[in-house]
């Protein structure tokens, strides 16, 4: 009989320097595997190990042996002492384990709500322990339902959709106003290192063009390089906001660079298309009223932090549904669990039922001498009906007795009536 | 036959509402269903029409009940196809009520009589009329596409990132819905007002009378025109279009309930 356990320390249980110590790195990660596999009563082990958790997952034959053992493993690794591990770590055992596993997966436990990575980081730990054979087909169950589990929650609660970066927020406001930005014409203004944050996340949204422009020429050129843009001179900055949908300005200039006249003629300029201002330079590069104009948006670095705070908050909506999805199929998990443990005493008392039947006909049939086949076959069809008489009610048993205490007597009992041979 | 009008009424009103659900909750699954309920609504509201119109032998726009009827399926339709070009799935919550209300109205003051007179049965009848109520129902789905856009506009401009901000769709596809209904509209609207004064040309010897009901046509006509004027050249687009579109609307609304004088039939 195995048990599933999990052991380990994440981000909120232990500091960024403890879980150094613990985390399996990538080229020991395989070795970690087989020789966590290895301990006594583990069956099957995987380890997942990122910059924010380490965390053990194991089917072992007895969970407090279990655990002990795997605690052993994980203080001799880390070099961590067993009195400081015993306060960091958390231990999961059966459905709970099932739920944390579950719940990682679908990052419902980073450090930021619905961050997309943990996924691929699980998967590839997965992939690990794949590769080193130390899953069986119970670890195999348990994460394969675990990226369904996290799909499902991705697709259903909309929880990654709420950008919570500067940069994706900026994305995010362009796109309340244009749509698609397939088509739209970015001018970044300034080379400053926030900028270029920004402007990657505006690059990777898939935007028509990228300008820049900088007081140095120079460094507009090395950034228009690196986004496949084109830099224009300083002295140009009127006719490159005039073809501009979204205007990225970080420079240091210590005045508004941007004011309102400037916009008001260039806005005229473009036949009243709308104009989209991402300023993140401190102190601003342009100047908060233009967005009295018409069609004119104008944000600043404080804005994009309340975009940031109004999506943390909806992803803790999100959040919420999520965890009664999670809730819904650790429940079914764990039946489908129980479901096919019992299963194999069920073939085997049925296969010892039938296998009596099917000897007592081949009797009777060689006493009696040849028949004909329509007296042959009537009899094979009783057989077969009295084989499924009497198994029905003791299968019905054994799965009305599946979530009880006494499961595993009445399996044992039955199997022990039938003379069925455990293959165990 | 009347059961298909029910049927209609009960599949617009679980559209309804499964598209303020989808609206409130975010999800795009109740948007998809309400979609599905909506175009199972259109069918029956279709099969209802058209039965409707074999048996009393003429298109079921001779009064109110019908008119209605006939109106919610011109909406109907208009909403459906923006949905399919756009996937606005904020669109349903706001264009829905009315095709619900529309239907429900007519079931309401359902009448059974229904006449055409000798006089204005020709085969103008179907061509006017039938332009009158898409240009109506395209009105309605301009201002519906305004109010929108004016919303989600001031959300933006306040810096105001709240429920609606995450609810509506992008400032600019509100503007292109906003464009598409208004020229689709002006279309139909002009067509209405010159096969009405062909048809009373034929059948009363003069083009234009004044009657009420032409003149408060004109008028809608009129703005719809400075409207389309302006767009066309790009002094107004976004919030002042989006209000003129809105006016618009009651210019219309207007035009569509006065009925007395030579169009007391409708």
């Amino acid at each position: 009989m195995e048990h599933l356990v999990l052991i380990g320390l994440n981000h909120r249980t232990a500091p960024l320097d403890v879980r150094q110590k613990a985390a399996f790195g990538a080229e020991r990660l395989a070795g970690a595997l087989r020789a966590l596999r290895a301990c006594e009563g583990v069956a099957e082990a995987a380890i997942l190990s990122t910059c924010n958790r380490v965390e053990l997952v194991a089917t072992v034959e007895e969970p407090s042996a279990g655990v002990a053992a795997m605690e052993g493993f994980l203080a001799e690794g880390s070099g961590i002492g067993r009195g400081e591990l015993r306060d960091i770590l958390y231990r999961h055992h059966g459905d709970f384990a099932i739920r944390h596993v579950f719940r990682v997966a679908s990052s419902l436990d980073s450090m930021i709500l619905g961050e997309p990575q943990i996924l691929g980081q699980v998967k590839s730990c997965y992939g690990a322990a794949v590769e080193a054979q130390t899953v069986g087909s119970r670890l195999n169950g348990l994460f394969q339902a675990a990226f369904r589990v996290a799909k499902r929650v991705r697709t259903e609660t909309g929880i990654g959709e709420y950008p919570v970066s500067a940069g994706s927020a900026a994305v995010e406001l362009a796109r309340k106003v244009y749509g698609d930005l397939g088509r739209k014409r970015v001018l970044i203004v300034g080379a400053g290192e926030m900028g270029e944050v920004v402007a990657q996340h505006l690059a990777d949204s898939g935007v028509g063009a990228i300008e820049v422009t900088n007081r140095s020429y120079a460094a507009a050129q090395e950034l228009a390089g690196r986004f496949h843009g084109t830099a224009h001179p300083f002295e140009r900055l009127r006719d490159a906001l005039a073809r501009a949908d979204i205007v990225l300005t970080s420079t240091g200039a210590a005045d508004i660079l941007v004011g309102r006249e400037l916009v008001r003629e260039v806005w005229r300029d473009r036949k009243n298309e709308p104009m989209v201002f991402i300023d993140i330079a401190v102190p601003r590069n342009v100047d908060p009223a233009v967005s009295e104009i018409d069609g004119v948006f104008c944000y600043d670095v404080d804005d994009l932090s309340s975009v940031v705070e109004a999506n943390l908050a909806e992803r803790v909506k999100a959040a919420a549904a999520a965890e009664k999805i999670i809730d819904h199929e650790v429940r079914n998990f764990s039946n489908r669990l129980r479901a096919t443990r019992s299963a194999p005493a069920a073939m085997q008392i049925q296969g010892r039922i039938e296998e009596i039947c099917r000897a007592e006909l081949e009797r009777c049939l060689r006493r009696i001498g040849p028949q004909d086949a329509k007296a042959v076959e009537e009899m094979e069809a009783m057989a077969a009906r009295i084989a499924a008489k009497i198994a029905h009610p003791l299968l019905m048993e054994l799965r009305d007795s599946q979530n009880s205490p006494e499961e595993h007597a009445s399996a044992a009992l039955l199997m022990r009536l039938f003379q069925a041979k455990d293959a165990k | 036959m009347s059961w298909l009008l029910t049927a209609t009424i009960v599949l617009y009103i679980l559209g309804l509402l499964h598209s303020i659900f989808g609206f409130y909750r975010k999800r795009q699954v109740f948007v998809r269903l309400a979609l599905g309920m909506v175009f199972a609504g259109f069918a029956c509201h279709t099969a209802f029409l058209t039965l409707l119109g074999g048996a009393r032998g003429h298109l079921p726009i001779t009064n109110l009940s019908e008119s209605l009827c006939f109106f919610a399926w011109c909406v109907s339709l208009a909403f459906m196809v923006a949905n399919v070009r756009y996937r606005i799935h904020a669109l349903g919550a706001f264009a829905l009520p009315l095709v619900s209300a529309l239907t429900i109205l007519s079931q309401l003051a359902w009448d059974e009589q229904h006449t055409i007179p000798q006089f204005l049965r020709s085969g103008w009848v179907y061509f006017h009329a039938g332009a009158a109520f898409v240009a109506y129902a395209a009105f309605f789905l301009t201002s519906v596409a305004g109010v929108l856009y004016l919303v989600q506009e001031k959300e933006l401009k306040g810096k105001n990132f709240h429920f609606l901000y995450f609810r509506l769709p992008p400032l600019q596809v509100c503007d292109e819905l906003m464009r598409r209904f208004l020229f689709t509209g002006f279309v139909a609207m002009s067509l209405t007002i010159i096969s009405g004064a062909i048809w009373a040309q034929q059948a009363w010897g003069r083009f234009w009378g004044w009657d009420p009901k032409e003149t408060a046509a004109l008028v809608t006509w009129a703005i719809y025109f400075i409207l389309v004027n302006y767009r066309l050249s790009a002094r107004w687009r976004g919030r002042w279009a989006a209000w003129i579109s809105v006016v618009g609307l009651t210019s219309a609304l207007a035009t569509f309930g006065v009925n007395w004088g030579l169009h007391r039939y409708l």
